[in-house]
């Protein structure tokens, strides 16, 4: 039996380390796409402001790039080191996205990165923009790998449980690589990163313009960053949708949680705008709810409805009732993998077989399960409902909040007067931590939501570590964190350095009427034109 | 020549877009949307800093104008 303190440790070192991660890897997935639509109108244009608008956003890249890999290659060692089980149970499904990961994405970003950075007096305009549009591809393409990984966790398709193996097989490459929650989940977390890099662009091109230093930088990063960051919130909260009416299928607990969700009600649902959720005694406290907008929000429709907690325990209980004939069917297949009637029990209940794993926590023999054994863990079976909801509405909020400014600072800036709005610049800067405690809070939806399960419906979250000692696991967890901590004080310490720097010519803008004589002739042309 | 090889290049991105748009659309249509997606925010942006470029070259002729006035 595992012990339970240290699959909590496990899964606090893990949510540090994740969280840790995402500090770094929304900014890496919107820079590089911010840098290409930088570098293509100094391609287009010939604009050499642009070319050192591109250098000097593709410094801050980088800074952020370096610590973001370093923070995130740890992630994959621990599934091995602290989730051993779990990596072997479901190793030939979630390994394969990840080697992919590594071989084609990662490499592709991480080569084409060097180029960026080295190649500018190396190659042509043309061939730069075309590395740094791989760059950018490459990035995203590894979050795409890494988040068709994470689906298979919220959702899991295209696999099986083999009973001879004791393992779960992958049988559909495409259900899950196409499955809804990954395409879904991909797409909400790529743009969620165009947001991040526009709102960085836009805080610190308004503090230049605050500062009155590198206005041409400034006035034209700024306004590239707001379109940039209007369209994408606005994809965003789209797919934020997409995820929300994908997950009322695949994943009812989660949605629940989110919605502070007790009791089952009819159509049209309320949505609570306000609740202080009680898991003890199962029921919201200060609700402030909002007519009809719950039924609408999850199931497009006014009569639609979705099951709340106290239908979703009673689902839960039945099911584990069902899991127990599975669960103790594999019993008597790795006595003998040939017997037939044990072989017939697990067909009959194999899709129950993770809920027959969810109450082997109270009882070893499950068989000898008592009603409130099967209760608890019935009642186990939904997320903690109080965070969930709140980490929902902040980040929701906090995406409204940046939709509003991003339009407000579109309307200044293509009425050209932005840089007179000081109030408006100020706000600005104290935006650029907004889509980061948006993509934390996300996260934390995500993973909270899924529990007690590390892949949802299959296999419980306590028996998917591995066996430490609370004492390695505290010891390891601290040095991660400190290690984590330190990391991000040197990428603030540089982040703050370069931005004080500015631009490499110490301007910005002297540039402007020099000419560029790596650009071709043609070109030249068009930018003294 | 020209305008038959930008004609054919043109073509075949739309050939292209279709055909991904018919396959992906069978899967579910995210990726496609994503694809889409990004290429417009890109594309809407780099056009965002150019019009700026022509906003400020335009008042520049007009204080010109209003300044040749003057005179």
């Amino acid at each position: 039996m595992h012990d339970i303190t240290v699959v909590d440790l496990s899964r606090l070192q893990f949510a540090a380390t994740a969280l840790y991660h995402f500090l770094f890897v929304p900014l890496t997935l919107g820079m590089t796409f911010m840098l290409a639509a930088m570098e293509t109108v100094y391609v287009v244009t010939g604009k050499v402001i642009y070319r050192q608008i591109t250098q000097f956003w593709g410094k801050l890249f980088l800074i952020n790039f370096a610590l973001g890999v370093a923070t995130g290659l740890t992630m994959e060692f621990q599934f091995g080191t602290n989730w051993s089980f779990y990596s072997s149970f479901v190793g030939d499904i979630f390994g394969a996205p990840l080697a992919i990961e590594g071989l084609m994405a990662f490499f592709l970003e991480s080569t084409f990165v060097g180029l960026m950075v080295f190649g500018w007096h190396r190659l042509k305009p043309g061939q730069h923009l075309a590395v740094t549009y791989l760059v950018a591809l490459g990035s995203n393409l590894s979050a795409l790998w890494i988040l068709v990984a994470n689906a298979f966790m919220q959702d899991p398709v295209g696999a099986h449980f083999n009973p001879t193996t004791m393992r779960m097989e992958l049988n559909d490459f495409a259900a899950l690589i196409f499955s809804s929650d990954a395409q879904a989940k991909f797409v909400h977390t790529s743009i969620a990163g165009y947001v991040t890099a526009a709102i960085f662009v836009a805080g610190v091109s308004a503090w230049y313009m605050l500062k009155n230093r590198h206005m041409e930088l400034a006035r034209r990063s700024f306004r590239m960053s707001v379109l940039f960051g209007v369209l994408s919130t606005a994809g965003v909260i789209t797919l934020g949708d997409a995820l929300g009416f994908v997950g009322a299928e695949a994943q009812p607990t989660k949605l629940a949680a989110m919605e502070g969700l007790w009791k089952t009600e009819s159509a049209p649902m309320p949505f609570n705008l306000m609740a202080f959720p009680s898991q003890e005694n199962q029921t919201n406290y200060g609700e402030v709810k909002v007519p009809y907008v719950l039924s609408i929000l999850v199931t497009h429709s006014l009569t639609g409805t979705v099951p709340g907690v106290d239908v979703l325990e009673q689902r839960a209980a039945e099911r584990i009732r069902g899991g127990i004939p599975a669960v103790s069917s594999l019993k008597m297949l790795s006595a003998d993998p040939n017997d037939p009637v044990a072989m017939n029990q697990f067909n009959t209940h194999q899709k129950d077989l993770g809920y027959g794993f969810l109450v082997k926590r109270y009882a070893d023999d499950v068989t000898t399960a008592t009603d409130e054994q099967i209760a608890q863990a019935a009642k186990d079976s939904i997320p903690h409902v109080a965070t969930m909801f709140w980490s929902f509405r902040v980040m929701v909020l906090l995406g409204l909040g940046m939709l509003a400014f991003f339009v407000l600072g579109l309307i200044y800036t293509l009425r050209n007067t932005v840089q007179y709005k000081r109030t408006f610049l100020k706000f600005a800067v104290w935006m650029i931590p907004a889509p980061f405690l948006a993509c934390e809070a996300g996260w934390l939806v995500a993973e909270i939501g899924r529990q007690p399960w590390t892949v949802y419906g299959l296999l419980p979250t306590w028996m998917s570590a591995s066996t430490h000692s609370v004492g390695y696991m505290v010891f390891s967890l601290i040095g991660f964190v400190a290690v984590y901590t330190v990391f991000i004080v040197i990428e603030m310490y540089l982040m703050v350095r370069a931005i004080r720097k500015g631009p490499d010519d110490g301007n910005g803008d002297a540039e402007l009427d020099r000419g560029d004589l790596s650009l071709p002739a043609s070109r030249k042309t068009l930018a003294e034109a | 020549m020209k305008t038959f090889i930008q004609f054919s290049i043109f073509m075949l991105i739309a050939g292209l877009a279709i055909v991904l748009a018919i396959i992906l659309g069978d899967c579910g249509a995210w990726y496609f949307a994503w694809l889409v997606g990004t290429v417009m925010i890109v594309l809407i942006a780099a056009v965002g800093g150019a019009l700026l470029d022509a906003q400020d070259e335009r008042a520049a002729a007009l204080a010109l104008e209003r300044k040749d006035g003057k005179h």
